[in-house]
C-alpha cells in the first residue's frame, strides 16, 4: 500500500500542469491577479499558504495510535490549512510572503508549530484527531467539513496566544448578534434573550475574563477578537446545484475570504480561488516525512508550502459538501463583510449559499413553544378520512 | 396495517409509490380538510448514512411556521446536538431560507401534485483509500 501511495505521489508531482495562459481574472482568496501578466505573483501566493499534507512517522496519536493519517487525514489536514490561513491573516497579514531560504518572523514559527505533528500543538492532527472522538469520530476515522469545523472550534479555545473567536454557522445562517457577542464579550447585551447554547459557546471560546486579559495586553486595538467564521453547507445531493456556482465563486472574492474546504467525492481538497470554471486548490494528498522542530524553535519548513503549479479541477466536480470560511480581523471588517454579502444575496446573481439576518428568531429559544405531538382531536378526523392501509399526516401545531 | 418499524423504511420515495392522480387527491382532500396547513413531505436521502430516518413521511405544518422551527422540530425528533450537520434541500436541490414561513417556501417551491418535498441529508466524509487512488491515477492518465 506504502508502494501504491509513493508511485501515485511522485506520478502527481511529475504531472502538474503550468497556470493557464488566459484572460479571466484569477482571483485568490480576495486578490485578484492576471494570469497573462502577474504569473509570478499567482505562484508566489500560492506558495505562501500554508500546504499540510499526509506525513508518516510521527509519534503516535493518542501514545499507541497511528503514526501517519496517510488514507484517513486529508479533511483533517484541509481543516488545518483554512485555519492556518487565519493565523497567517492573524499574526502576518493576508498580502504576506513566503521566499524560500529567507529568514522568516518568529510569528511565522509560531503558527507553523502551533500545526506541527506533535501531540501538544495547538492543532497537531493528534488534537484534532483526539478531539473529535466528542464529535462521534474514532482516531482514523473520515471526516467532513463540519466535524473539522466544529473540533478546530473547540480546540482555538486553548490558543490563548491567538484569542480567535471561532464561530461555526449551523443550518445554513448566519446570525450577526451571536458573532458580536461572541467577539465583544466584555459588551453588555441588555435586552436580548440570552439564546440557550450560546453560553456555552462563549465559555468554550474563552469567556469574558480572557478578553479583558486581551484588552488589558493590546489596549485599544482589542475592542474585537479576530473572528473565524466557518459555514458548513450542503449545496446539493449528490451533485452541487448550479444555482450556486456564481455564489461560492463570489466567495473566493471578499477579502475577508478564508476559502472552501470541501473535495471531489471521498478526497478532500483546500480551495483557495478560481479561475473560469476551474477551482484552485491545495491538496493534501501526498505523504512527506513528519517533521522534527528543532531545538530554537525553528522548523525546516519547505515542505510546507508548495512549490509547484496549483491543481485545478472543474467546479460542477465539486462535491456538494463544503465549508465556507472568513477571516474578520476587526468590527470593520465584520461589518464591511456583511454589507458585502447582502449586496451579493440583493444582487440575484446566483442564489444565495446562507442567510444573513440581525438576530435569532425569538420564538426559536423553546421547544416547548412548538407542539411537537401530533394534535390527536386531529388525528382522529384523519383517520376517518383515510382508510387503514394509507401513512397518516403527523400534523403539527402552533 | 404495517408495522411502524417498515413505515419508514421505504424503499422507494414517496413520489414514485403513488401516481400523480392519487397524490393530488391526497392533496385535495387534506386541504379541505386543513386548509391552513401544508402538506409537506419529508425524507432522507438515499446515501445518508449518518442521520436517523423519520417515522413519518407526511407531515401537515401550519403555513406561519418557519423554516427555523420547522429544522428545530426535526433536529430535535432526531435528537441531534446543535453541532450536528443538518440539511434540508427543498426539491432536492437547493437550502431553503430559515427566515421564509412555511407558506412562503410552499408557494415557490410546491409540486405539482400540491405537495411540499423536502429531502434531508448531513454531509459527506472525506478520505482516500486505495480504491479511490486507483480511480484518480485512471483518470489522470
Amino acid at each position: 500500500m506504502d508502494a501504491a501511495t509513493l508511485t501515485y505521489d511522485t506520478l502527481r508531482f511529475g504531472e502538474f500542469e503550468d497556470f493557464p495562459e488566459t484572460e479571466e481574472p484569477v482571483w485568490i482568496l480576495g486578490r485578484e491577479f492576471s494570469a497573462l501578466t502577474e504569473k509570478d505573483e499567482i505562484l508566489s501566493d500560492i506558495a505562501s499558504r500554508l500546504w499540510f499534507t499526509y506525513r508518516r512517522n510521527f509519534q503516535p496519536i493518542g501514545g499507541t495510535g497511528p503514526t501517519s493519517d496517510t488514507g484517513w487525514g486529508c479533511m483533517l489536514r484541509c481543516g488545518q490549512m483554512i485555519l492556518g490561513q487565519a493565523l497567517v491573516c492573524r499574526h502576518l497579514g493576508r498580502d504576506w510572503r513566503w521566499i524560500r531560504g529567507q529568514k522568516q518572523k518568529e510569528e511565522y514559527f509560531s503558527i507553523l508549530n502551533a500545526f506541527i505533528d506533535k501531540k501538544d500543538s495547538y492543532y497537531s492532527i493528534h488534537q484534532i484527531a483526539q478531539m473529535g472522538v466528542g464529535e462521534g469520530k474514532s482516531i482514523g476515522q473520515w471526516y467532513g467539513p463540519n466535524t473539522v469545523a466544529q473540533v478546530l472550534k473547540k480546540l482555538s479555545a486553548f490558543d490563548s496566544w491567538s484569542q480567535l473567536a471561532m464561530h461555526v454557522a449551523m443550518d445554513n445562517t448566519v446570525v450577526i448578534e451571536d458573532i458580536k457577542r461572541l467577539c465583544m464579550p466584555w459588551l453588555d447585551f441588555a435586552g436580548a434573550a440570552a439564546a440557550p447554547g450560546l453560553e456555552g459557546e462563549r465559555e468554550l471560546n474563552g469567556c469574558a475574563e480572557g478578553a479583558c486579559a486581551l484588552a488589558g495586553a493590546e489596549g485599544e486595538a482589542a475592542l474585537w477578537r479576530p473572528l473565524v467564521l466557518l459555514i458548513p453547507l450542503r449545496l446539493g445531493l449528490s451533485d452541487i446545484n448550479e444555482a450556486y456556482i456564481e455564489t461560492l465563486k463570489n466567495c473566493f472574492m471578499l477579502p475577508q475570504s478564508l476559502g472552501v474546504i470541501g473535495g471531489k467525492p471521498n478526497s478532500a481538497h483546500y480551495f483557495i480561488g478560481y479561475v473560469g470554471d476551474e477551482m484552485i486548490y491545495l491538496d493534501p494528498h501526498t505523504t512527506q516525512p513528519a517533521v522534527e522542530p528543532s531545538d530554537d524553535g525553528q522548523v525546516p519548513d519547505d515542505t510546507y508550502h508548495c512549490q509547484h503549479p496549483p491543481c485545478r479541477m472543474h467546479i460542477r466536480e465539486l462535491d456538494p459538501s463544503i465549508a465556507v470560511g472568513f477571516f474578520c480581523h476587526t468590527e470593520d471588517d465584520f461589518d464591511d463583510w456583511c454589507m458585502r454579502i447582502r449586496k451579493l444575496s440583493g444582487s440575484r446573481e446566483g442564489l444565495p449559499m446562507f442567510e444573513l439576518v440581525d438576530s435569532q428568531p425569538s420564538h426559536f429559544t423553546s421547544s416547548d413553544v412548538l407542539n411537537l405531538t401530533p394534535d390527536f382531536s386531529d388525528s382522529d378526523r384523519l383517520e376517518r378520512f383515510f382508510d387503514s392501509e394509507d401513512e397518516e399526516f403527523e400534523i403539527l401545531s402552533l | 396495517k404495517m408495522p411502524p418499524s417498515e413505515k419508514s423504511q421505504h424503499a422507494k420515495p414517496f413520489k414514485q409509490r403513488k401516481s400523480l392522480a392519487t397524490r393530488k387527491e391526497e392533496v385535495a382532500g387534506i386541504r379541505l380538510k386543513f386548509p391552513t396547513k401544508i402538506p409537506v413531505i419529508v425524507e432522507r436521502y438515499h446515501r445518508e448514512k449518518y442521520l436517523p430516518s423519520l417515522d413519518k413521511t407526511k407531515f401537515l405544518v401550519p403555513q406561519e411556521l418557519t423554516m427555523t422551527q420547522f429544522i428545530t422540530i426535526i433536529r430535535n425528533r432526531m435528537s441531534l446536538t446543535p453541532s450536528q450537520a443538518f440539511y434540508l434541500l427543498v426539491n432536492n436541490s437547493s437550502l431553503a431560507s430559515m427566515s421564509l414561513t412555511m407558506a412562503e417556501v410552499y408557494k415557490d417551491n410546491k409540486d405539482e401534485d400540491g405537495f411540499l418535498y423536502m429531502t434531508y441529508a448531513s454531509q459527506e466524509m472525506f478520505g482516500s483509500c486505495t480504491e479511490c487512488t486507483a480511480v484518480e491515477l485512471s483518470k489522470a492518465g
